[in-house]
Formats: structure tokens, C-alpha cells, sequence
């Protein structure tokens, strides 16, 4: 019994550690296939950390949200991902318009940014620097994504990632939102891929591409 | 007693060096659906070579057979400071993992100078290459371990090793799992093993390490061999020391320092087997894709030097 509490406790503070390693790894992933089973982990990871809050402060609310997290995001999500990137026949490449080394950089300058942006808020708020620190960094990241790679399903992945974020941020600073609003959010989410999805078939359709540089044809 | 301990693992690493690559060769074949050579084969291969006459070009001086022996005695030294089992190095003094560091490059140095001095094109070739490889390499490896030295706040690899082992499993730092990913993108191209270098062809555009050595015969092939066995073996002691020295005995009882041998197979079997499905899932990259990875592991070391500002202590 011991070692679960110390587990969960530890948990909360070295699942940044992780979220980190799957940011950098987004950012240096050539794959689609590989951006979306690193999307996949970084949700394991923030579920990991909603089933710590819930066994920490023994609510089950928070374990609900943690099932649903599970379900939707873990799973559900990467797999309509997986099954569009097949339905679509496009290229496996991300089409980033920064080489991998530049985009590790990029993004591991978002992390020192996040960590020095938090720093005094954190203490003020009196909440863990790490996860905090974390969630900034991923927010930051998922926009970093969606502008700079060009394959506009990565643009769905790095909203999804950013959505992540905004969770997380909530996670730690208020130990989740209220059940229902929660339900309303992960609705929202898989109605969004789902819109977005459509969405895809129409832009290549359109433009037999699913290149969001070649969308400056539309001007007129 | 505790000196004999020392020497007996650094002798042990020496020795298993062809086992570990014998092994890996193994698994890799039985992967790809084949029987495989048996794991003792590179003690055999170098048995043979050990008795084969050493041809040396008539362009070559004294330098092409000098190299080889030079470069095995240097890697041999580097092992020496690596705590295995037990957790006290041969030889351990703080800043050793510096010397660790530029031991090995003064031994591919001296390999770059015996290629170039053999005269043909292919080692030439290879030289430089592997010229470009090391030179991108070392400021990911002299970082990563300088940024676990800080967090250690220790300067020899011992200390260090036993600072990460009083550690709890749990309380990951970011520090480590950067200076981990860093680390293991680094001794990757520095052992030769794919994606960067394929250790297991002779395919002349495609060689690094294979190019350089391509005009070395008996005794001094054998000993280059031996040298880059030792060198992955030394690699994966390292990774194993430095990120995961659970285990490690430091108390002269035979309790101990068998758990810690038991521990230490056991940790080796999982990088043999994580190598062998690496290399069996990736292709050889591009020569020009090479800088690409040690753009990464260097952006994640200069992230690991910076997180130590932020580790609490």
C-alpha cells in the first residue's frame, strides 16, 4: 500500500519528465503513423496522471474523467486518426517545413520558455512547477505544430495536443474541472475530428492534395 | 579484495566484449527468420585473424601498423574508469569522464591517421566520414555527461553512478531522461550501428567504420575488431551505469556482488535485445540525414545542461 501512494504521488511530478520526451519526439517525427502513436502516449501519460489526482484525493469524479480520457483520447481518437491516414492514400511524410534538428530546438526553447513563464506563478498559486511548466510547453507545442508542418491532418494532431494542454493546465491548477463540463469538452474534441476528418476528404477533393500550402490557390 | 573486484570486471568486460556482439548477431538473425552463426563465432573470427599473416601496403610506414595497436590499448584504458558490477571504477578521478570522452577520440584519431596512411581511396573515404561523424558527435556526448555530472555534482563517473543509484526510481529527473535520449542517439553512431553505419556490410558507398579499417588484415584487423566489440560493450556499460545502477553492489558480501551480476545480465540482455530489434526495424539513413540526429541529441543535451539550473536539490 505504500508503494501505490509514493507511486501516485511521484506520478503528478515525474509524468512531466515524459510529456516532455513526447513533445521532443513529436517535434523530430518524419511519420504521421509515429505523431499519432506519440499523441496516443502523451494522452496515456496525462490519464496516468488524472488516475494519481483521483487516488490522491480519493474522488470519483476524477476517475471518471480518467476512464474517458482513456477510452476517447487513447484510444478512440488515434485509432479514427490511424483509419483516416489509411482511407486518405497520402504520403507517410509530416511535411515539415523545418528540418528535425531545427524543430527539437524550436521546441526545447518552448520548454525553457514555459519553465521561466511559470516560475513565479506557480509559486504564487502554490501549485507543482513540473506538470504546470508541462502543460504550458505542451500548449505552446501544439501551436508550434500546426504552423509549422503542412499536412493538414497534422493541423487536427497539433489541436489535439494543444486541447491536451489546456487539460493538463486544469489538472494541476484546479485538480480538474466539475465531471460534466469535462463530458461536454471530450464530446466537443471527437466532434471536432470527426468534422475535421470530413473536412479532409473535401480539401483533397478539392485540391488532390493534403498539402495546406497549396490552399493559396483559393485567393482570388 | 575490493581491488580484485575491480579487475575482475574490467577484465570481464574486455573478454565478453565478442560474446555481446556474437549475440546480438544471434537475435538479429533469428529475427529476420534465420538460424544465425552461433554466439561464440567472434572469438573464433578472431582466432583466425590473431594467426593470419598482417599485410601492410608498400606506401604504408610504421603508422598503419601502429594505429590499430594504439587504438585498442587507448579503448582498453577507457574501460578501465567504467563502474560495471561493482561500483567502484579500476580507476576513477574526478573529471575521468572527460578523459573517457577524448580516449576514445584519440583512438579513432589515431584509426583516421593509419586509414589515410594505407593509401588506397575506400579508406580515405571512410576516414573522413567517420571524421564528420565523430566530430558531430562529441558535443552531444561531452554535454550530456557534463549536464549528469552537474546533477550529480560529482566529477567521477563512481560518484556519479553511485549519486544516480541512492536515487528513487520514481523521481525521474528531466535531467536524465534528456541526457538518456542524448546519450543513447550518441553511442549509437559511435559504435557504428545502424541507422548510422551498417557494421554488417561491405558495400563500398554506404561504409563509415567498415571503409576506414577495409586495408587492415590478420593481427591488426583482429585487434581493431576487438576494439569497436569493446567499444559497444563499453557504450551500453556507460548507458547502463549512468541511467539505470539499481542493483549495484558496493558491500564486499557474495550476496551482493552476485544480485549485482544477476542484475547486470539482466539489464545487458534487454539492451541486447533492444539493439537487435532496432536494427532490425530501421534501414541504414542517408549520409546526408547523419547531421540530423546529432542535431537532435545535441538540442537534447544543451536542454539537459540547462534543466540542472532548474533541479531542485
Amino acid at each position: 500500500m505504500r508503494i501505490i501512494n509514493f507511486a501516485a504521488s511521484q506520478a503528478i511530478s515525474s509524468s512531466a519528465v515524459l510529456i516532455f520526451l513526447t513533445l521532443l519526439l513529436l517535434a523530430a517525427s518524419r511519420r504521421m503513423s509515429n505523431c499519432i502513436s506519440l499523441f496516443a502516449a502523451q494522452s496515456a501519460v496525462i490519464a496516468a496522471q488524472v488516475f494519481a489526482t483521483a487516488y490522491a484525493h480519493k474522488s470519483v469524479a476524477a476517475l471518471m474523467v480518467g476512464i474517458m480520457v482513456v477510452l476517447i483520447k487513447v484510444v478512440a481518437i488515434p485509432y479514427a486518426l490511424f483509419q483516416l491516414v489509411k482511407r486518405l492514400h497520402t504520403s507517410r511524410d509530416v511535411k515539415a517545413s523545418i528540418a528535425p534538428a531545427g524543430s527539437v530546438f524550436i521546441t526545447a526553447a518552448l520548454i525553457f520558455i514555459s519553465y521561466s513563464a511559470v516560475q513565479s506563478y506557480a509559486k504564487d498559486l502554490n501549485v507543482a512547477r513540473d506538470p504546470l511548466a508541462a502543460a504550458v510547453a505542451i500548449i505552446m507545442s501544439g501551436c508550434f505544430l500546426m504552423t509549422s508542418r503542412n499536412k493538414a491532418l497534422m493541423q487536427i494532431l497539433g489541436l489535439l495536443i494543444l486541447e491536451n494542454g489546456i487539460f493538463m493546465a486544469a489538472l494541476t491548477t484546479t485538480f480538474g474541472m466539475p465531471l460534466v463540463i469535462e463530458i461536454g469538452i471530450v464530446f466537443d474534441l471527437v466532434m471536432g475530428v470527426f468534422l475535421m476528418g470530413i473536412f479532409m476528404f473535401r480539401i483533397r477533393e478539392t485540391f488532390n492534395d493534403l498539402d495546406v500550402s497549396k490552399l493559396r490557390k483559393l485567393r482570388g | 579484495m575490493t581491488i580484485a573486484l575491480r579487475l575482475a570486471q574490467f577484465v570481464f568486460l574486455l573478454l565478453s566484449a565478442p560474446l555481446l556482439l556474437g549475440a546480438i548477431t544471434r537475435l538479429k538473425a533469428i529475427l529476420q527468420r534465420r538460424r544465425g552463426a552461433s554466439i561464440w563465432r567472434p572469438y573464433a573470427e578472431l582466432g583466425k585473424l590473431f594467426r593470419k599473416e598482417d599485410l601492410v601496403p608498400g606506401s604504408a610506414s610504421w603508422l598503419f601498423r601502429a594505429a590499430p595497436r594504439l587504438a585498442f590499448a587507448l579503448t582498453v584504458t577507457a574501460v578501465a574508469f567504467l563502474p560495471i558490477v561493482w561500483s567502484n571504477g579500476l580507476l576513477s578521478f574526478a573529471g575521468d569522464f572527460i578523459v573517457l570522452v577524448y580516449l576514445l577520440a584519440f583512438a579513432r584519431f589515431l584509426m583516421m591517421l593509419g586509414a589515410f596512411d594505407g593509401g588506397s581511396s575506400f579508406g580515405g573515404m571512410g576516414a573522413s566520414r567517420e571524421a564528420m561523424v565523430s566530430v558531430l558527435a562529441e558535443a552531444p556526448l561531452v554535454l550530456s555527461l557534463v549536464a549528469l555530472a552537474v546533477a550529480a555534482r560529482a566529477g567521477s563517473l563512481t560518484a556519479i553512478v553511485a549519486w544516480t543509484g541512492a536515487q528513487d526510481f520514481f523521481n525521474i529527473s528531466v535531467v536524465h531522461v534528456l541526457a538518456f535520449a542524448a546519450l543513447t542517439l550518441v553511442a549509437i553512431a559511435e559504435t557504428g550501428r545502424l541507422p548510422v553505419d551498417n557494421p554488417a556490410t561491405h558495400l563500398e558507398l554506404t561504409m563509415l567504420h567498415e571503409a576506414m579499417v577495409l586495408e587492415y588484415s590478420g593481427p591488426s584487423l583482429a585487434l581493431i575488431e576487438w576494439a569497436q566489440a569493446i567499444k559497444l560493450n563499453l557504450m551500453i556499460a556507460l548507458l547502463i551505469a549512468l541511467f539505470a545502477p539499481w542493483g549495484i553492489a558496493s558491500g564486499v558480501t557474495a550476496g551482493a556482488i552476485l544480485l549485482s551480476i544477476g542484475l547486470y545480465v539482466v539489464k545487458l540482455g534487454i539492451a541486447i535485445v533492444a539493439i537487435a530489434v532496432l536494427e532490425s526495424c530501421v534501414a541504414k539513413l542517408r549520409m546526408y540525414a547523419v547531421p540530423e540526429i546529432f542535431g537532435i541529441a545535441a538540442a537534447l543535451s544543451i536542454l539537459a545542461i540547462v534543466f540542472t539550473l532548474m533541479m531542485k536539490r
